[in-house]
């Protein structure tokens, strides 16, 4: 199968910084799995997915991504350009804070739609499907701040699928919330996988990591090791509990 | 530690963004030098001899009237900035387990040592500018020293802008969340309820009958009983607008809400419904002015057709216009700073939501842009609201004017032309300040 990303020798050299954050990392992500990055506090997860999602320029090596439109050069493309892919290919769910507090939650969906030209009504039928889907309905015109962590956090998987990406990146995604409210926002992510999707989820927490198909430990800004799940097809069943 | 040692250290962790530490010195330079100017000005009029001095007092007791009030929104402007400003370090501060009540100090002190440079710096500013504004002819030749300040004025000028920058950072302090795991404004919905607008249209009945009554004072008391007349007329309207202003607001963002076809006018009216009364003060100054704009420019146009029975009813008549378009222009020009200020420190508030969301790939200005917009759409809607409201009160002036004398009308509209152009300017400052919080995404996250 081809891989959907693929990375090679992607180093990472902060301004000012002596080590690297990253060095040469290589790695292929194939459509449809889901992986998980781990390693100690420092040892370079954010860097990479920041790297592989086209926020971070890397300081050498190459990120391709397989669009509609063929493969594309992240690594090689202007801000304007990789702010562009970033908005209309992939999604992002973070620990907190990517969704803006004075917007109501079906605002929040919808403005990423908004954003690549839909027209505002047909972007906030779209979001408000969006949001009954992830158990959201009737929170609609809720503003952020009243929603708890896991709604928000549920408003943020919509909002990161709602454009119909195809490679979600997730950092800490269930590190603000308690286990349980985070283990159903993890089944929401799997179930976009199970779906088709592709998701890239950093996380600390291994109940998390061993539900992927695949887990990758970074040490040092280096691959340290790299291991396909067997056991995760059990992650169906537990995706719709 | 002690306090004092805490804010050497405090002080000495100063550094980064530059735009974002010359701002609170820089408005309240602006603000001392506006402040001096102000007063230079009105001690000109004050010290007026001759038949009319009665006149010349009662004007410039209307005009510092009308600057209070965008001169207090500046000053508590300026002095919420400084205190946001320390933000980071104020929750390493807390986290270094400093009290909240010694942090509180240490914002009261620093508010009121910026102020105190930025005031000093603003007396420069006052003295290299004030030689200009003693080219404007006054009782018919160059105001000139006329307003220079005798020299204890300056530091009493210093104490008072540094007092009030540690008290309205003392304010400012109760809408801050001070925790150890950061500072944000505390939220709290903004209400503008509409009985607002009954108490306003109460007291604007009243002002109407008030500027009903101007003739007949006019034809008893001459041109005193005149302005006297004008000036409670004023009151009045000014009494409405700040009842309605709110509520006005509120309503016209709601519908700049429902009809928002994009992003960032969508985001802008959110903005301003979060918090319509706030949005209404940013530029409530602005609705006074536009209420000398249209009334006494319209008076004094029609005023300037009769022929003057003397010198110095001729005069008076060119003086109360030349005071009308600098109190515009001043307090346009202190609108424009309140909105700098005030749009920088929303902007420095939100940097991590500007980083957010240029990480999900949203076009780096489009909030700063719907900030603008907001501040914008805000000052158009009170703009209108006033200009309108005005009309109202002295509709046949109004009309008269326009007619017989559209030149003079022509420059009053130049003025709020130039004075909307330099707010729009101090709207823009937010997204000159997204730049360098984008080059730098850890130093918020
Ligand atoms: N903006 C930056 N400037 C300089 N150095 C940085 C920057 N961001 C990260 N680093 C350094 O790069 C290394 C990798 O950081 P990174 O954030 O990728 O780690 P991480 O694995 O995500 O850690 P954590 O689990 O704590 O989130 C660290 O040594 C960090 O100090
Ligand atoms: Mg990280």
């Amino acid at each position: 199968m081809n891989p959907l990303l693929s990375a090679r020798d992607l180093t990472m050299v902060y301004p000012g910084s002596a080590t690297p954050a990253l060095d040469a990392v290589s790695l292929d992500v194939l459509p449809g799995e889901s992986v998980a990055v781990m390693g100690a506090s420092g040892s370079g997860k954010t860097t990479l997915l920041h790297v592989l999602a086209g926020i971070l320029r890397p300081t050498s090596g190459t990120v391709t991504l397989t669009t509609a439109g063929g493969p594309v050069g992240v690594h090689a493309l202007d801000d304007a350009a990789r702010s562009r892919l970033r908005r209309e290919e992939l999604g992002f769910v973070f620990q907190q804070g990517l969704l803006l507090d004075e917007l109501t939650a079906l605002e929040n969906v919808a403005v990423a739609r908004m954003l690549t030209g839909v027209p505002r009504a047909a972007a906030e039928a779209e979001a408000a499907q969006a949001l009954a889907s992830f158990g959201l309905a009737g929170l609609e015109q809720r503003r952020l701040g009243e929603l708890s962590g896991g709604q928000a956090q549920r408003v943020a998987i919509a909002r990161a699928q709602v454009n119909g990406a195809r490679l979600i990146f997730a950092d800490e995604p269930t590190g603000a919330l308690d286990s349980r409210t985070g283990a159903e926002v993890l089944d929401l992510l799997l179930a976009a996988v199970t779906q088709g999707r592709t998701l890239v989820v950093v996380t600390h927490d291994a109940h998390v990591a061993a539900r992927c198909d695949r887990i990758v430990t970074l040490a040092d800004g280096r691959i340290e090791d790299d291991a396909r799940q067997t056991s995760a097809a059990a992650r169906g069943t537990e995706a719709q509990a | 530690m002690t306090t004092l040692q805490l804010a050497r250290l405090f002080a000495r962790r100063r550094d980064g963004d530059r735009l974002a530490a010359a701002l609170p010195l820089g408005s309240f330079t602006l603000l001392t030098a506006i402040l001096l100017l102000v007063l230079g000005g009105s001690q000109v009029f004050f010290r007026q001899t001759g038949p009319n001095s009665g006149v010349y007092t009662l004007l410039a007791v209307v005009a510092l009237t009308l600057l209070v009030v965008p001169l207090f929104t500046l000053g508590v402007a300026a002095a919420r900035l400084s205190a946001r400003r320390r933000d980071d370090r104020l929750s390493s501060l807390r986290l270094l387990g400093a009290t909240a009540r010694t942090v509180a100090a240490l914002t009261i002190l620093e508010a009121a040592a910026t102020a105190l440079a930025g005031a000093v710096l603003g007396t420069v500013l006052y003295a290299a500018t004030a030689p200009l504004v003693g080219l404007v002819h006054f009782v018919g030749h160059p105001i000139g020293s006329a307003m220079w300040l005798a020299w204890y004025w300056l530091p009493l000028a210093w104490v008072v802008v540094a007092l009030a920058a540690a008290g309205s950072a003392a304010i400012g302090l109760r809408g801050v969340v001070l925790s150890p795991l950061g500072v944000r404004t505390r939220q709290r919905p903004g209400t503008a309820r509409a009985r607002r607008a009954v108490v306003a249209g109460v007291i604007v009945v009243l002002a109407i009958a008030a500027s009903a009554g101007l003739r007949s004072l006019g034809e008893v008391w001459g041109l005193v009983g005149f302005v006297t007349g004008l000036a409670a007329a004023f009151a009045c309207g000014l009494l409405a607008l700040d009842a309605v202003g709110p509520w006005y607001v509120r309503v016209r963002a709601r519908r700049l809400h429902r009809r928002a076809g994009d992003v960032p006018r969508l985001l802008a009216a959110r903005l301003i419904l979060e918090d319509p009364k706030a949005a209404w003060r940013q530029v409530a100054g602005i609705s006074v002015t536009t209420f000398v704009g249209v009334i006494a420019g319209a008076g004094l146009a029609l005023a300037s057709m009769q022929e003057a029975s003397n010198r110095d009813e001729a005069w008076l008549t060119a003086d109360i216009r030349t005071g009308v378009l600098v109190t515009l222009v001043a307090s346009f020009l202190m609108v424009a700073c309140t909105v700098a200020i005030n749009q920088a420190a929303a902007t420095l508030d939100r940097a991590r939501v500007h980083v957010s969301l240029d990480r999900l790939g949203v076009p780096g200005t489009l909030l700063a842009q719907a900030q603008r917009r907001s501040v914008m759409s805000v000052l158009w809607t009170v703009l209108a609201g006033s200009a309108a409201l005005s009309g109202v009160l002295v509709f046949p002036l109004v009309g008269a004017a326009v007619l017989f004398r559209p030149l003079s009308v022509a420059v009053v509209v130049a003025v709020f032309a130039v004075g909307v152009l330099l707010v729009r300017g101090g709207a823009s400052v937010a997204a000159r300040l997204v730049p360098g919080i984008l080059a730098r995404p850890e130093r918020v996250l």
